[in-house]
């Protein structure tokens, strides 16, 4: 793309979703979710294959009709209430419409099918911008919006997601779709938690971004976006692959790395909250994430195919892609256990 | 006089429906042309007569016109009407019966009725209180947007710049 539009439209993404972080009044929320939308259609479209102008449709197709559902929203909750806030939204018809508009833009069951043919049909990077930075804008009206939304569609809607999430992956070989169904599981754990501890939801909004950045990001400089792919890293970067691995087992959520804090503060706040069901069939179905991040490391760390000789001594090319920031992410998403005390500073 | 606003709105509906059933674009925009005016006279009794009259002047006469135009280039030889085809027919069919049954039901008495009290216009004005202002509302949400609202302004002039840059790219030649 001309580096002049590039620039222009990375900058009006930015825009939109800082505005609907900044707004207190419904209005400039929805225009900062427009402004995504519209922005983030050309960044989709990068390649020039019809396979991602079918998957810039369908993103399109589907965030319109949430934007248009949560303006209807936010007409209703006007007619009710008189008034524009977002923290105030005491019509239960104004609420469930929007939460059900919010839960389609992050890509949540029962509004997840588009979040796996959209990832699949473009390239990693515009990939890791739909599943990190799109999340941003409308996580942060739900949190301000917490106290008021339906529970029942919120629990319903969370363990559908980590359902759905862990038994959807499960049949992938492609690394996009995988990442498409851990970001569905994901939304899962974060819807669930929010009307106990909306700080939490913040929590593991962070790790998550960060997580999938660093897998992104290892995947985008070794060119891998197959299995297939994956069982020839530890020819050219046997060290991204060794960090792949730990990075793939942190979002899977186990301790000692970073990606177990969030799912430990919210099962302890689940349970301080007399819920114990519900955190035990989310912990267990998390167990199906960690089934094929699992296979993944096992094809690309564990496993060495079988090859010819000459393939295993392989001439070091220099490293065209930029790795700027991944050591810091590698480390961030890997270590950050035991600063948990710190989340403190997240109220 | 309070039934035109309900008769109105129930016709927007069904201009709605006869360009969702997926016409040829051309008599699709006819059916938005139509919707497109009944939704202006809907604006207009809720007392908005200048925002109501934007939207004649500037989505219909500017937007349609233009739109109706490059419809006229991009046409076919046989466009596909509501007649022509029984899947676009059927679909029309099905939106005008759920509008139906949705009328009867409105009309049944059963529950609340939502905002259609025939008595009078409080039901739909949004304040309530009626009464009447110095400045009519319309006007000045109009003049607001330069002075108080200007970011707005800013805002959707910078988007409508960005969405030309959007267009182009997206309609690049694909090789």
């Amino acid at each position: 793309m001309n580096p002049l539009a590039l620039s222009l439209i990375l900058t009006t993404l930015l825009a939109g979703t800082l505005i609907t972080m900044m707004s207190s009044h419904w209005l400039t929320a929805w225009m900062g979710l427009e402004m995504n939308m519209l922005t983030m259609i050309p960044i989709l479209m990068k390649t020039t294959n019809p396979r991602s102008t079918e998957a810039a449709t369908k993103y399109f197709m589907t965030q319109a009709m949430a934007s248009m559902m949560l303006m209807m929203a936010l007409t209703i909750n006007l007619m009710y209430s008189g008034q524009w806030s977002i923290t105030k939204m005491t019509n239960p018809v104004a609420s469930n419409m929007a939460l059900m508009a919010l839960m389609t833009k992050l890509g949540s069951a029962p509004f997840h099918f588009w979040v796996p043919e959209v990832t699949q049909g473009v390239e990693l990077t515009p990939g890791m911008i739909l599943l990190t930075w799109q999340k941003l804008a409308p996580l942060s009206l739900l949190y301000q919006m917490a106290t008021y939304t339906n529970t029942n569609l919120i629990y319903l809607s969370g363990l559908l997601s980590i359902l759905i999430g862990g038994w959807g992956g499960l049949n992938q070989t492609q690394l996009r779709k995988i990442l498409a169904y851990s970001s569905i599981s994901h939304m899962g754990w974060m819807l669930i938690i929010l009307p106990f501890n909306p700080t939490l939801t913040l929590l593991n909004l962070t790790i998550y971004i960060m997580l999938t950045l660093s897998i992104f990001m290892i995947l985008t400089n070794t060119f891998t976006t197959s299995m297939s792919s994956l069982t020839l890293m530890w020819n050219k970067t046997p060290a991204m692959t060794i960090m792949l691995m730990t990075t793939l087992l942190s979002l899977g959520g186990l301790p000692p790395l970073s990606g177990f804090m969030p799912k430990w503060l919210m099962i302890h706040e689940l349970t301080k909250n007399n819920s114990i069901i519900m955190p035990l069939t989310m912990a267990i179905m998390a167990l199906l994430n960690m089934y094929f991040y699992m296979r993944l490391i096992y094809y690309s760390s564990l496993t060495i195919l079988p090859s010819t000789n000459n393939m295993k001594m392989t001439w070091r090319f220099t490293n065209t892609k930029h790795t700027m920031t991944l050591p810091t992410l590698i480390t961030l998403s890997n270590m950050l256990l035991p600063l948990t005390p710190m989340i403190s500073m997240l109220e | 006089m309070m039934y035109v606003v309900f008769i109105m709105s129930v016709l927007y509906v069904v201009g709605f429906i006869g360009f969702s059933s997926k016409p040829s674009p051309v008599y699709g925009g006819m059916s938005l042309v139509v919707s497109g005016g009944l939704g202006c006279g809907i604006v207009m009794s809720s007392g908005g007569s200048f925002l109501g009259l934007v939207v004649f002047l500037v989505y219909l006469g500017g937007m349609m016109v233009v739109f109706g135009y490059t419809i006229a280039m991009a046409t076919e030889e046989y466009p596909e009407t509501w007649g022509s085809n029984v899947v676009v027919l059927s679909a029309f069919l099905v939106g005008l019966l759920m509008e139906v049954f949705m009328v009867m039901w409105l009309f049944s008495g059963e529950h609340e009725l939502v905002g259609f009290y025939f008595s009078g216009l409080e039901g739909l004005m949004v304040l309530g209180e009626g009464g009447f202002e110095y400045v009519r509302e319309d006007y000045s949400g109009g003049a607001s947007l330069y002075s108080y609202g200007f970011w707005f302004l800013a805002m959707a002039g910078w988007m409508l710049f960005v969405s030309i840059f959007i267009t182009i790219e997206v309609t690049r030649k694909r090789y």
